[in-house]
């Protein structure tokens, strides 16, 4: 692999020169502060509240566990898709706005408008709200307004070109793949006019692509922030169920109850979970002095990101690959043991079923993955949120960075002074890490919800999900670890 | 690009300016077209290129870094600019990456037409963009503290004028841990290159002194427990010298202080370690009687200077060295006067060869290399320098404070003369 050596040898080479010649101080992080605090107690705390919760649902009866998850009637809403076009002309606007800012706006990322609504407001904020709010990515995309807009009704109602259903997702995965390998390999991913082109190249492809095989198509299933979006969205509480062809009814229940029956879920979209789920992780991992030990950078002196580029692409593709074969393995050890079980008992109830094939066990057993990834997501980003907000809201209230002050916030300077006491410092980490306990549980009830459905048959669902819920409690360790390790990069 | 925005006195300077050259031009019947080159770079700004680590490992730094910045060049045009011409910053982010580093200088030159850059603190972003600022001949002013640029590693167009280097820093340490703490030292360090400079720095000038250094202790850059390092430390050591950095370092004070518990030995560390951190913050009490070396005293003292509270005032830093908003974010005051200081000494080194614009960049250097004394000043609230022009490194003042109820009070000041060492290189003898 010469790009893999080359790199290596460019590793080396930075390292070599940083000892030749002095290199300055690397910098006392906010990472001090957690290091002084016993995660290790509240790792064990996390895990342990996972694992019991797993040993709880084994002697759960089925009723409790299927109510954990039900639902409730709020009240019809009619769907307005002249509104839906309207909002999703003004996200353009506002895309446009921003795009604006990237070309002409000040050069420096933390005070341009672009990097600061993209990468804080967008990719660490929205897509938590948008969790939360059910999916009003729906209506806030900045495509389907122009699309209906522009595109002729003829072709709006019969595309030129179809997708085989073999190949759904199979975009949305290698655009996700992608823009992960953007945001942790790219020398400047927050450089404004980078991402200009990046934005403008990527709002147009997918433009493109939406003429070519339909909004519905293409954001259903091509379309990654969509997919992803409306894949987290299923998690919030409010969701909005197809009523009629006029109205949609709002229903409520515990986060993630929309995700409770195992739909026929493809392996497409189970690919995806695992894969944003593996991104994530990897997310938080490639900082750790474990990682850079393990691709020989020194965590005192990173060398900077173009030292690392292969290591990092590679890192991402590792992750993604080994998850999906893990999850694999451990949905098949399920219904091996499964298999066991029935051959040993020779239960008569249990030959009337017909066995769960792995491809459908596995499609919908990832689905309750989707609680860890956002729960992740959340935690990962949190203090990063933190601080480049306030960044991007000194931007809105300066956006050309002349001096204005729209939003009248007088003198105001960007501060980190909550990740310098230990105080504060325990109470961000505590918030991310019960985020991640939290998801984790979510997913241990979502899992044996599935389960239970997909085998009617209590022993073998706790049979099935015995090798899937080690992994979720190992998972918990992972995540919580990531947020304790000390990091360097 | 970042602009900075005039006070309003400047803005009207500027503008009764701008009247008085559209009038004189309407009189002569010139025609707009044909303003002469020097005319029409006379009424541009100055614009100075900021490579600053905006994300990447320097970012906590680049904040800073990037609040002095704007602090000075508000005064600095306040005051009316460069030879008159309005100063602008055009900031991009590094990034903390020496590839991204030369790649933000090639902006700076050919989409910017910046007339200098500045503002770097990571070494390897220095070693990273030093060459191509030779290659586009563009004048580069590092706020690095690294000894590359006196190493006589780069170029004629790689200065550091602003803030003194760490082989100076840490040799002007030896007399006094010597003279005062105790003439047996054990050195703990981070087992990389900056650990190694510290050890190798520090024992020639200790031994000097006449001192000894009885264990030399390297810790492993991954390590973040510290407990069995400290059982190497020899009983009869007076004085222990310790460099720590990185996440880790909160927890290597803690544990040592809950090794020698009340009757410890001597400690002389350095603030890099606990730069941003707040001395009074609960784990760290261990600290209280040990000494620290500080670039710039963080806390005002007792005697503080007017000019570093004119500096303070204007970058918007309390008297614990925190910001004015937020007494719980503690800035890099060690390092990020040297913004300030170089912005000072761009601004004389223009004003003496003239500087019109790129075409004098050349004379803009050897105007930098002809400096010598610069004394404590508004320009330079640190404390005086000496410039050396055929080294391209400033030399000053180094401060060694003590920690006494969670602050830390300066016990001594360095001579200028302390912090020499004989020339490694000679940048003016290469061409440009």
């Amino acid at each position: 692999m010469k790009p893999a050596i080359t790199c290596l040898a460019s590793v080396l080479t930075l390292l070599l020169l940083s000892a030749l010649f002095n290199p300055a101080i690397a910098h006392t992080t906010e990472q001090g502060f957690v290091l002084l605090l016993p995660t290790k107690v509240y790792i064990w705390s996390g895990v342990l509240a996972v694992l019991i919760t797993t040993l709880a649902l084994c002697v759960l009866p089925n009723k409790l566990s299927h109510q954990i998850f039900s639902d409730a009637n709020l009240f019809l809403i009619k769907q307005q898709p002249v509104a839906k076009t309207i909002v999703s002309l003004l996200s353009f606007c506002i895309l446009l706005l921003w795009l604006t800012s990237g070309l002409f706006g000040p050069h420096d990322p933390l005070k341009n408008i672009l990097p600061l609504s993209i990468w804080t407001l967008f990719w660490m904020g929205f897509v938590v709200l948008n969790a939360l709010l059910g999916n009003v990515w729906n209506w806030l995309n900045p495509w389907s307004g122009m699309y209906q807009l522009v595109v002729p009704k003829a072709i709006r109602e019969n595309p030129p070109l179809r997708i085989s259903e073999r190949l759904y997702y199979v975009p949305a995965i290698v655009l996700l793949f992608g823009c992960t390998a953007f945001v942790l390999a790219d020398i400047a991913p927050e450089d404004p006019l980078r991402l200009f082109w990046v934005v403008s190249v990527y709002w147009l492809t997918t433009f493109i692509a939406l003429i070519l095989f339909g909004d519905t198509v293409w954001l259903k299933y091509g379309e990654f922030l969509s997919v992803m979006l409306r894949a987290y969205s299923k998690l919030g509480p409010l969701q909005r169920v197809r009523h009629s062809t006029t109205h949609s009814q709002l229903r409520i229940g515990l986060p993630a109850w929309h995700l409770k029956k195992p739909l026929n879920r493809s392996m497409g979209f189970a690919c995806f979970i695992v894969t944003l789920l593996a991104c994530g992780s990897f997310d938080g991992l490639n900082e750790t002095f474990w990682w850079l030990a393990k691709i020989g950078v020194n965590p005192l002196a990173f060398p900077g990101r173009s030292a690392v580029v292969g290591q990092t692409v590679a890192g991402i593709l590792i992750a993604s690959v080994a998850l999906l074969v893990v999850v694999a393995l451990c949905i098949k050890l399920g219904l091996r043991l499964v298999a066991m079980h029935y051959r040993k008992s020779g239960d008569p109830s249990t030959l009337e079923k017909q066995p769960i094939s792995f491809r459908n066990a596995f499609a919908a057993m990832s689905v309750s993955l989707l609680p860890i990834a956002l729960a992740y997501h959340f935690a990962h980003y949190l203090t990063s949120f933190m601080v480049n907000a306030q960044y991007a809201l000194q931007a809105y209230s300066d956006p050309l960075n002349d001096g204005a002050d729209i939003l009248k916030l007088g003198q105001h300077f960007v501060s980190t002074g909550f990740l310098n006491t230990r105080d504060s410092v325990k109470i961000i980490w505590l918030t991310q890490g019960l985020a991640v306990v939290t998801g984790h549980l979510l997913s241990v009830l979502l899992a044996h919800n599935i389960a239970l459905q997909l085998h009617k048959n209590r022993t073998q669902a706790i049979l099935s999900q015995t090798p899937f819920a080690i992994l979720m409690v190992g998972y918990t360790f992972l995540g919580l670890w990531l947020l304790a390790a000390p990091r360097g990069a | 690009m970042s602009k900075y925005p005039l006070s309003d006195i400047s803005r009207r300077q500027a503008l009764k300016k701008l009247a008085v050259g559209a009038g004189a031009i309407a009189s002569s019947g010139t025609l707009p077209g044909l303003i002469g080159h020097s005319q029409a770079q006379s009424t541009q700004p100055i614009r100075i290129g900021f490579q600053v680590h905006r994300t990447g490992i320097g970012a906590a730094y680049g904040r800073w870094y990037d609040r002095t910045t704007t602090a000075a060049v508000k005064r600095i045009n306040e005051q009316g600019g460069i030879n008159g011409r309005m100063v602008e910053i055009v900031a991009e982010d590094d990034g903390t990456d020496p590839k991204r580093g030369a790649e933000v200088l090639e902006k700076f030159a050919s989409k910017h037409q910046c007339d200098v850059s500045f503002g770097t603190l990571f070494s390897h972003v220095v070693m990273g963009s030093s060459p191509r600022a030779g290659e586009l001949k563009m004048p580069y002013f590092v706020v690095s503290e690294g000894h590359h640029v006196a190493s006589g590693q780069l170029n004629r167009y790689t200065l550091q004028p602003g803030i003194t280097d760490v082989k100076s820093q840490v040799e002007a340490m030896g007399p006094y841990v010597a003279k005062n703490l105790g003439k047996k030292v054990t050195m703990i360090y981070p087992d990389f290159a900056f650990g190694h400079d510290h050890r190798d720095y520090f024992s020639t000038a200790f031994e000097n002194q006449g001192g000894e250094i009885l264990a030399k202790i390297a810790i492993p850059p991954t390590e973040t427990s510290f407990t069995k390092y400290f059982a190497k430390i020899p009983r009869d050591t007076e004085v222990i010298y310790h460099v720590m950095v990185g996440p880790a370092v909160l927890t290597f004070v803690k544990e040592m202080g809950e090794f020698f518990g009340p009757s410890k030995p001597a400690i002389f560390g350095f603030i890099d370690s606990l730069e941003a951190v707040d001395i009074a913050s609960p784990g760290l009490e261990f600290l209280e009687g040990t000494y620290f070396w500080e670039g710039n005293p963080r806390y005002a003292q007792a005697d503080q200077s007017s000019h570093d509270k004119l500096y303070r005032a204007a970058v918007g830093v309390d008297n614990n060295g925190a910001s004015v908003t937020d007494s719980k974010d503690v800035s890099t005051y060690a390092h990020m006067f040297g913004c300030w200081e170089t912005l000072y000494i761009i601004k004389a080194g223009m004003e003496s060869c003239d500087y019109k614009g790129p075409a004098d960049r050349s004379k803009l250097i050897e105007a930098v290399e002809a400096m010598s004394d610069m004394p404590l000043s508004d320009e330079h609230p640190q404390g005086a320098k000496i410039f050396n022009g055929k080294t391209h490194q400033a030399f000053g003042h180094q401060y060694i404070s003590k920690v006494n109820g969670g602050k830390l009070e300066l016990v001594h000041t360095t001579s200028i003369e302390d912090t020499f060492y004989e020339d490694e290189v000679d940048y003016t003898k290469q061409s440009f």
